[in-house]
Order: structure tokens, then C-alpha cells, then sequence
């Protein structure tokens, strides 16, 4: 294959040329209730093609057909002609690499009969339904993959790669009267069927929760102390601050760059963010970003300080920066777009409990049902929340929704615990019609002075 | 190519089968931050099929159809052989309603032509401080579906989307507007206009910020700004949602659940728009189903599967990828009062409700729609994009500020319609004033 990539890039006209061909197997199977809701098998393939002419713009071209491979680099090059663009673009060097990467297949799921698969998540979806008779409705998913991927590129760069993902998610739906909770558990590795084994106390616990969260009143809505366990600040960091260290929305935006220019501070001394795009065995690590720009590990923030941000070759260049790894695409139907990867807020100092201590009231706020940020405001749906009374955890909360603005509260993130672990979730980031793009998250146990929490909606039926 | 495959399906499913071939062409432009950046052509196509074999259900999908499609049927049958039985009918030929849903026009633009949209609308659009991102997107598609019973249909499709958004940062203050104009053809310069204007009065209203008002109040929804109170309703009148319990709505057809002045409907055969097509997915003939009728529920949506379940008929609402099942899914919702749609060019914000607000929101966009329990009804979200209503008029913007309600409760008394109704994504409906919206400040 690599050698029909570089046959197709040597006829190319274009200054630069990148292709990208990927063969994709996968599997999902779905429960609902007890009932099997589907279990199929899918087969992906395609190819993709950008390039670059002297004063021209992007022309890019994908196809599901290799027999078009041919064809469409010409049209990538016609395309690419026909869009003119003042400056030109510009590409951050990289050197040239060659590499034949076999990821850990960790047990290769497609030698796994799909009986098996069902067989698997029947049981976990079990572990749901049995926890109590009010568990009235179930979702439980298993999705695996492996996708073959070949990249080559005009500056030297052939890549051939065997990439696993592995995913299982359990929702269970607990009901009383009119009032309906849900529990949630969720797993995504970059591994295959081994690591998906004796995960059944997961599941069990969100159904525990589902059902305790039926007798849990509704956080009372306004301001508080608010700590975050290292799932929700995971995804906290990734919305909040993640997304504006991309640099594709400032590198050509005067007031954007203004507004994130390097040695703003962010946040208190003790707040340090990265994003680690070659941590090993998470899954949004891979060895070369779609660009074959090599991951590493990006600091965002220093000691309270913007340090450093996301970038595409392009966006690098235009930056004077150097690239960063992070230019990605979910598949072969798009092109390569600033994302993060494994995004962190690192380690600080301490436990759980130095946390709460001095707390007299205050939100305690675990999981994450979603979140998502607009501009500088962001709104998070915690899977629960517990009170914090007088420096001890009290009462189980429902419905607690954090939202406000980033700045505000980033600045107000005064305590990071020691006990940072990474969240490796399933689900996934969504970006400029690109989702769902494999990433972690990780953090330890984050303390907001204060932030407002929402939640007092006044209750209804139909 | 769905032909043979079909034939041997049937020698090996005894229950027969089905499949859906779709070939797809898409060209898209993009202007990023005022400059064009690039543009790119993709073709797709894949076939998804599925089996009855000793009365379970199997499903397979491929976009490897250069070769043969023997890996997917039996991919198909594998997958059957774990599904639970369903008494799932395949349904025989009918005929199928006349729908224009191809546009020569959209379909032979070039894309000069294309950029040229672009090009003019950046001109429209652009501003001192300001920075502008267009894209513009044209598809033509193919769609065959067929199944064992003799049923099929075929059509060619076109579909246009063009989207602006107009940002401005001043300092910590992030404002981004965006509007898009989306149809089966390609769009005259009177709806390219519509967009300019839409993004440009939203932001002349914006660039004043004012303090947000606090408690039970009147809110005006824009047609952008409506998704938080729609999306409980219509995921409570999935036929799947009502099989599996979770639906408010479920047992409550013929009730008079909502207020007189609120009825949906979901049209698939509406001139134009790029969600029409005169058969679903599952060889079902589209048609005009009424969902809600002046405030009485009428009808769930339905696929063949989730029919079969509930013992019904399925609504012709089958939506079906190249992976995956087909699942009940809408075209072209429709929120009218009681079926007499308001006249369209109400330019004005809020279309003419503002002058019966004296102190309220015009909600345009929320952070967080879709997060959480959405088909319980209940919803609180921070405001994206508000405007604050004093004694009949738009005083400024407002930040930090949220809504909460249930939309169940809302829906049950509409303070008024506003003149504006116009197509927002798949959804036409005027602005809607509703009463006693919770507003907080932050």
C-alpha cells in the first residue's frame, strides 16, 4: 500500500501532497432493557488527499472507492489551483518520518466471534438490571475496532500503523412515580479485548447510583466552595481551557491571539495544564498526529501562566511555533484540524480531605453527564454531587449543573490535590463537525473557591 | 448493485431482507477568518443491509463495495443469529408521492459559483474588529432502497448549506453570531440577503451589553433559540422513546396535552428542503404525519422495528446510514398554530412579540442543550446569546444570565406567535413568547 501511496504523491503537481488510506473493522452491540437491541459488524474503508499549490489554498478530496486514489489526487491538485489565497499558507518543518507501528492489540478483537462480544456486555448490562427492581431501562454498549492506517506525505513521511480502540458503556435508568434518575458508567482504551475483562463493579455502581439518586434532593442553586473529583475536572480543563489553547482559533484572529498571548496569567501558581499526545496507553495517544508530526507533551499553562499552545503544522508556521502533534482527524472523510489529546491538569499537592477541610458549605461534584463551553461560558452536568458540611461529606445531591465564565473560574481554582489520575472515558470530542475524536482526560481532585452551581428547576410532567 | 445482493438474500434469509445504497458527492468551500482557505470534494458510497433469518433480525454495513458483497450479507446473517426475534414485515410495493427533490440548478453549480457566495457574503459581512468564517457545502446524493417483497424506490437528491458567523473579541468578551441557509436548491440572492440581515441586526442589538433581569418572566424564544423547549417533545414522540417507557407522552394520544395553539408536524414531502424524500429508508412511502394537533397528541414516529414492537404501522419514518440499524428519525418538523402558518419576513428581532414584553428575554442560543435528562422536560441552561426586552423594546445584550423551565408545563400556555417563521436547520417555526420562564443572574 505504501508504495501505491507514493507512486500516487510522486504524479502529484502540487507543492505538497498528503494521503491518508484507511481500512477500518469494527463491531458494536447494543442492550436495552434485556433486550439485544442490535449486534453488527462494519467495514470502513477510504482514502484522503490534500494538497498544497504555490499561492493556492487547501484542496482536499476523499473517497470511499481506492480505486479513485489516482483521480482524486488530481482533483485534490485542481482544487487546490483553483482557491487562491493571499498570504500563502505556510508549513511548519517537520522532519521526515518512516515507521510501521503496531500498537498493542492487547487481545485482537476481530478474532473474537461477535457471540462473545454479546456474551460480554449481557453480562455487564446484567450487573445493571440486577442491582435493584427499580432499575426500569437499561443502555449497554460495546464497540471495538482496529483500524489499518497508512499515511505518506511529499516531505519524506510514510507511516503504517495498526491502531485498536476498545469501548463499553453502561446507563441504567432508575424510576419512582414521575421522577427518573440515570447512572452512568463509561470506558474507552486504545487496547482490545483483554482489558474490557472483569469490569462488571463498574457497572454496578452506576446503577447503585441511578437508584440512590431517586431519595437525593436537588442541589439548592447559588453560589459555593466547589470541588471537582479528577473525572469532572478532567472534562472541565478539556472544555473550558482545552478548546481556546487551539490554535487554529487565533492564529488569524488579531483579537483572539490578543486575548490568549503568552504569559497571561490563567490561573493561581498552583495550576499547571498539558496535553500529552505520547502519554503511553491512553487513547488518545498515537504515535504521529495525521500530518505525521510526531505527539509530545505540550505545557499549557505553568504556574498560573498561558506557556504554550495546540498546533497544526499550518497554524505553527503562521505562529512562528513549532508543531505540535496535534493536527487530527476522526477518519478518512476529514481533514486534519487542531484537537487535543490527552489533556491534563497535573498533579498539586495534598489529599481529598485538606480539600474540604476548611469548607463549611460547599458542592462536592463527581462525573460528568456532558458538558459544553460557547465562547467564554460553560455549562456541566455532574452525574452527582455530595454536600460538603462543616469539612465532612454529607448528603447525596442531585441535578447539580456548574456554569459560569472560564476566566473567572479558572482564576478561582485556589487548591489542586495529589492524587491526579487519568480518566480513560469513552464518548469523545467534538469539533467543527469531527466527532467522536478519541482523547482523555486526567486531573486529580480540584478545589473552585467559588462557582455557581444551578440546579433548582422547578419540577414538572407532562 | 442492491439488486443481486437482495436476490441472495433471499436464498439465505428465510424471513427475507432489505437494503439501502446511497452514493454521495459532496463539494464545500470554506472562508476562514475572512480568508478562503480551501476546498474539497468527497464521494462515498456504501450499502447497508439487513436479514430476517427464523425470525431474527441481522444488520451489516460497507463502504467496501468495490469487490463482492458477500462479506456484508454474511456479516448480516452472523448478526441475526444473535438478534431476538421480531415479527418485522417487509412491506410490498406502493406508489410513491411525486416530490421534486433534485435541482439542476444546485446540483451544476461550480465551484466558482460556489465561492462567489462566499466571496459576497464576506463582503456583507465584514467589519472594523470583526472577523468572519463562511462555509458553504453542496451535495448530490443517490438513493436506492429495495427489499425482498417486491418494494423499491430510487431518487436523486441535492442539498445546500451555507453558514456565516461574524466574531468579535474585545478583550475578555467573546461574541459570535452565526445564522445559515439551508435547502435542496441553491438559494436566490433574497434568502442570501435574509442571512446578511439576520446576522447583522442580532449584532447591532449585541453590541450593547445590559444587566439581566431576575425571576419569572416573559421570554421570547427566536426560531435559533427554540431547541431547549422542542427537544423533549419531539424525543417523547419517538415511538422508540414510548416502547421503552421513557416517554411523558406515552398513553396520552387524543389527551389535550398542550396549549390550543401549539401542533407539530413532521413533512417529509415539503418542497425544497433537503430532508425530503418520497420514501424513507425502509421502502415506506413519505408522507405528512401531524404529531400535534392544536394541543391534542396525535401520533408517535415509527420505523418498521419499533412498529413491530409496538403492534402499529410504521410512519414512514426509517433513517437508515451505511452502519448501524435503521432508527426512527424526523425530516422536516413543522410548529405552526393550530396548521395556519404566520406570514414570513418579519425581519425584526423577535418578530413583532417585543411590543407585548415590558420587562423579559429574547432568548437566541443556550450553552448545554441536549445535556442531561432532556426528555423529562426540565432544562437550565446559561444563555449564549440574549437580549434583555424593556417596555417593548431590545435594550442590549445580556451575559451571564440563565433560563430555566419545563417545557411541558410552557408549552401548555403560548403567550403568542411572532411573525419570523422561518427554517432553523430542519425545524420551521416563528419566534414563541412563553410566560414564567425562570431567569437567574449569575
Amino acid at each position: 500500500m505504501i508504495d501505491r501511496l507514493t507512486a500516487a504523491l510522486g504524479r502529484s503537481r502540487a507543492d505538497y501532497t498528503e494521503i491518508r488510506v484507511e481500512r477500518t473493522w469494527s463491531t458494536a452491540v447494543t442492550f436495552r432493557g434485556r433486550r439485544l437491541e442490535s449486534a453488527t459488524a462494519s467495514e470502513d474503508q477510504g482514502g484522503f488527499v490534500r494538497a498544497l499549490s504555490a499561492g493556492g489554498g487547501w484542496g482536499i478530496a476523499s473517497f470511499t472507492s481506492l480505486d479513485r486514489l489516482e483521480a482524486m489526487v488530481a482533483r485534490a491538485v485542481e482544487l487546490s489551483r483553483a482557491v487562491r489565497v493571499t498570504p500563502p499558507i505556510r508549513l511548519a518543518d517537520v522532519a521526515p518520518h518512516q515507521a510501521d507501528a503496531i500498537l498493542d492489540l492487547d487481545g485482537d478483537v476481530r478474532g473474537i466471534p461477535i457471540a462473545e462480544k454479546k456474551r460480554l456486555l449481557e453480562a455487564y448490562n446484567g450487573e445493571l438490571l440486577a442491582v435493584s427492581d427499580r432499575v426500569v431501562d437499561t443502555v449497554a454498549t460495546y464497540r471495538d475496532e482496529v483500524s489499518e492506517y497508512w499515511y505518506v506525505n511529499s516531505d519524506g513521511t510514510a507511516l503504517h500503523e495498526l491502531r485498536p480502540e476498545v469501548t463499553l458503556s453502561g446507563t441504567a435508568v432508575a424510576r419512582r412515580d414521575g421522577t427518573i434518575e440515570k447512572g452512568l458508567e463509561s470506558i474507552g482504551l486504545r487496547r482490545g479485548w483483554s482489558s474490557v475483562q472483569d469490569k462488571a463493579a463498574g457497572f454496578r455502581q452506576a446503577a447503585e447510583r441511578a437508584v440512590q439518586l431517586l431519595d437525593a434532593p436537588m442541589v439548592t442553586g447559588g453560589a459555593y466552595p466547589v470541588i471537582l473529583d479528577p473525572e469532572l475536572a478532567g472534562v472541565f480543563i478539556h472544555e473550558a481551557f482545552g478548546h481556546l489553547s487551539e490554535a487554529d482559533f487565533v492564529y488569524e484572529n488579531p483579537q483572539a491571539r490578543e486575548m490568549m498571548t503568552l504569559g497571561r496569567r490563567f490561573g493561581k501558581p498552583a495550576l499547571n495544564v498539558g496535553d500529552n499526545g505520547a502519554a503511553p496507553g491512553l487513547r488518545g495517544t498515537l504515535p504521529f498526529d495525521d500530518e505525521g508530526t510526531p505527539t509530545q507533551d505540550t505545557p499549557l499553562i505553568r504556574a498560573g501562566i498561558l506557556v504554550g499552545r495546540l498546533h497544526s503544522r499550518e497554524t505553527a508556521a503562521t505562529m512562528g511555533e513549532r508543531a505540535t502533534g496535534n493536527a487530527r482527524a476522526i477518519s478518512f472523510r476529514h481533514p486534519p484540524i487542531v484537537r487535543m489529546t490527552n489533556t491534563y491538569i497535573a498533579n498539586g499537592q495534598g489529599s481529598f480531605d485538606d480539600l474540604i477541610r476548611d469548607v463549611k458549605v460547599g458542592v462536592y461534584a463527581c462525573g460528568a453527564f456532558g458538558g459544553q463551553t460557547l465562547l467564554e461560558n460553560f455549562s456541566f452536568t455532574a452525574a452527582y454531587g455530595r454536600m460538603i458540611r462543616d469539612g465532612h461529606l454529607a448528603e447525596l445531591v442531585k441535578d447539580v449543573v456548574l456554569a459560569g465564565n472560564l476566566f473567572q473560574t479558572l482564576d478561582r481554582i485556589d487548591h489542586i490535590a495529589g492524587d491526579f489520575r487519568w480518566n480513560q472515558m469513552g464518548g469523545g470530542c467534538g469539533k467543527g463537525g469531527q466527532a467522536p475524536l478519541p482523547v482523555t482526560e486526567g486531573a486529580p481532585h480540584v478545589r473552585i473557591e467559588e462557582a455557581l452551581v444551578g440546579g433548582d428547576v422547578p419540577a414538572g410532567s407532562a | 448493485m442492491i439488486e443481486p445482493l437482495l436476490e441472495r438474500a433471499r436464498r439465505r434469509a428465510d424471513g427475507g431482507a432489505d437494503a439501502l445504497w446511497r452514493q454521495v458527492e459532496r463539494t464545500s468551500v470554506a472562508f476562514e477568518w475572512g480568508r478562503l482557505k480551501a476546498a474539497g470534494v468527497a464521494e462515498e458510497a456504501g450499502v447497508n443491509v439487513r436479514v430476517r433469518h427464523r425470525g431474527r433480525v441481522g444488520v451489516a454495513g460497507t463502504t467496501a463495495v468495490d469487490g463482492s458483497t458477500d462479506d456484508v450479507l454474511a456479516r448480516a446473517l452472523a448478526s441475526a443469529e444473535l438478534g431476538e426475534s421480531v415479527d418485522l414485515a417487509f412491506p410490498g410495493p406502493a406508489p410513491l408521492p411525486a416530490l421534486a427533490s433534485y435541482f439542476d440548478r444546485a446540483a451544476n453549480a461550480s465551484l466558482d459559483d460556489l465561492i462567489g457566495i462566499g466571496r459576497s457574503l464576506l463582503e456583507r459581512l465584514e467589519r472594523e474588529g470583526c472577523r468572519v468564517n463562511v462555509t458553504i457545502e453542496r451535495e448530490t446524493a443517490e438513493t436506492r432502497v429495495a427489499n425482498s417483497a417486491g418494494a423499491a424506490g430510487a431518487y436523486r437528491s441535492t442539498a445546500i448549506g451555507i453558514s456565516a458567523e461574524l466574531w468579535r473579541i474585545a478583550g475578555d468578551d467573546v461574541l459570535a453570531i452565526g445564522d445559515a441557509v439551508e435547502g435542496a436548491d441553491l438559494p436566490g440572492d433574497d434568502a442570501v440577503s435574509a442571512l446578511v440581515g439576520s446576522v447583522n441586526a442580532r449584532f447591532e442589538h449585541a453590541l450593547r451589553v445590559v444587566a439581566p433581569p431576575q425571576g419569572a418572566l416573559p421570554v421570547i424564544f427566536t426560531p435559533l433559540g427554540l431547541s431547549a423547549l422542542m427537544l423533549p417533545i419531539t424525543q417523547a414522540l419517538s415511538g422508540k422513546a414510548v416502547l421503552q417507557g421513557i416517554s411523558p407522552l406515552a398513553a396520552r394520544i387524543g389527551e389535550q396535552v398542550f396549549d390550543t395553539r401549539f401542533s407539530l408536524t413532521d413533512d417529509a414531502l415539503r418542497a425544497g428542503r433537503a430532508a425530503s424524500r418520497p420514501v424513507d429508508d425502509e421502502c415506506v412511502p413519505s408522507r405528512t404525519t401531524c404529531l400535534v394537533e392544536r394541543g391534542v397528541v396525535r401520533r408517535f414516529v415509527y420505523d418498521l422495528e419499533t412498529a413491530a414492537r409496538a403492534g402499529t404501522q410504521s410512519t414512514g419514518h426509517g433513517q437508515r446510514t451505511i452502519f448501524g440499524k435503521p432508527v426512527p428519525g424526523y425530516t422536516n418538523i413543522v410548529i405552526g398554530d393550530g396548521g395556519r402558518e404566520k406570514g414570513e419576513g418579519g425581519d425584526e428581532l423577535g418578530g413583532g412579540l417585543l411590543r407585548d414584553v415590558k420587562d423579559g428575554l429574547v432568548v437566541d442560543e443556550l450553552i448545554g442543550v441536549g445535556q442531561g435528562n432532556v426528555i423529562g422536560g426540565a432544562f437550565s441552561h446559561p444563555v449564549a446569546l440574549a437580549y434583555r426586552v424593556e417596555r417593548g423594546a431590545i435594550s442590549g445584550r445580556v451575559k451571564d444570565a440563565a433560563v430555566a423551565g419545563n417545557a411541558y408545563h410552557l408549552w401548555k400556555r403560548v403567550g403568542g406567535y411572532g411573525t419570523d417563521a422561518r427554517w432553523a436547520g430542519a425545524r420551521y417555526t416563528p419566534s414563541v413568547l412563553l410566560d414564567g420562564v425562570s431567569v437567574a443572574r449569575r
